[in-house]
């Protein structure tokens, strides 16, 4: 689990620990070679019971909501490139059966949700809604992307989760 | 219009820096898929490399494993 996260030392609480391996399902299923912070926050709104998924729908982000906007962000990213998203059957390739490391914008967010947290961070205990106030306070990338295409008001949701951490 | 010291992950610069982010993603899954296409076509690992401009070596150090795991037939060297 530590190791998934790519953090040493660090306690993380039972919900991030039931949404650890769906980062990797949706960086899988995305067809990414790391986990990325849209991965995590992907995987937040797939557990329904954790406070980051509650606060997220009060936003209405959901699950299918959030791929909607990040499949409308890649398609509108390639667009301006003169591309469109291929046809998944002529990306299709067998995976390497290995876990996936964190890539830098998840690493990024993770020590965001560690530095920002209330917490003694000589004690730091990771719980969904760090790591959510965490990759919502990246300024660029696909996240604020994503969410400025969907009409998310990101500050206010990053504020939120900061005061509910 | 965003200041320098803030500016909007859309638009401007921010869309095409994401397009290089994208299209390199778009790249590395195409190789996969492609490399492993070729290879089940029964092309040789040097007549892939020569294909994608790169050594024999790179393309073997980079796809591999995973094409073992595929379970493909491979051929080592072309005309073998």
């Amino acid at each position: 689990m530590n190791k998934l996260l790519g953090v040493q030392r660090l306690l993380v609480t039972w919900e991030i620990g039931s949404s650890a391996l769906q980062f990797e399902i949706e960086a899988k299923r995305d067809g990414a070679k790391s986990i990325e912070a849209e991965h995590m926050l992907l995987a937040l709104t797939a557990n329904r019971d954790t406070d980051a998924a509650k606060l997220l729908e009060e936003f209405g982000l959901d699950h299918e909501r959030l791929t909607s906007a990040l499949r409308e962000e890649k398609n509108r990213t390639l667009a301006f490139a003169g591309m469109k998203a291929p046809d998944e059957k002529l990306v299709e390739a067998t995976e390497l059966d290995c876990s996936l490391s964190l890539g830098t914008s998840a690493k990024a967010a993770i020590k965001r949700a560690l530095i920002g947290s209330r917490h003694d961070r000589r004690r730091a205990r990771l719980r969904s809604i760090d790591l959510l106030a965490g990759i919502l306070e990246a300024e660029l990338g696909t996240v604020p992307r994503a969410l400025a295409i969907a009409g998310i008001d990101r500050a206010a949701l990053s504020s939120r989760a900061r005061m509910s951490a | 219009m965003s200041s320098s010291r803030e500016p909007s992950p859309i638009g401007g610069p921010a869309d095409g820096l994401a397009a290089v982010t994208a299209l390199r993603a778009m790249a590395d899954r195409l190789e996969d898929a492609e490399v492993e296409r070729a290879l089940r076509a029964g092309w040789s690992w040097s007549q892939v490399a020569e294909a994608l401009g790169v050594t024999r070596q790179a393309v073997h150090k980079k796809h591999l494993r995973r094409l073992l795991m595929a379970q493909i037939q491979l051929r080592r060297r072309a005309g073998e």
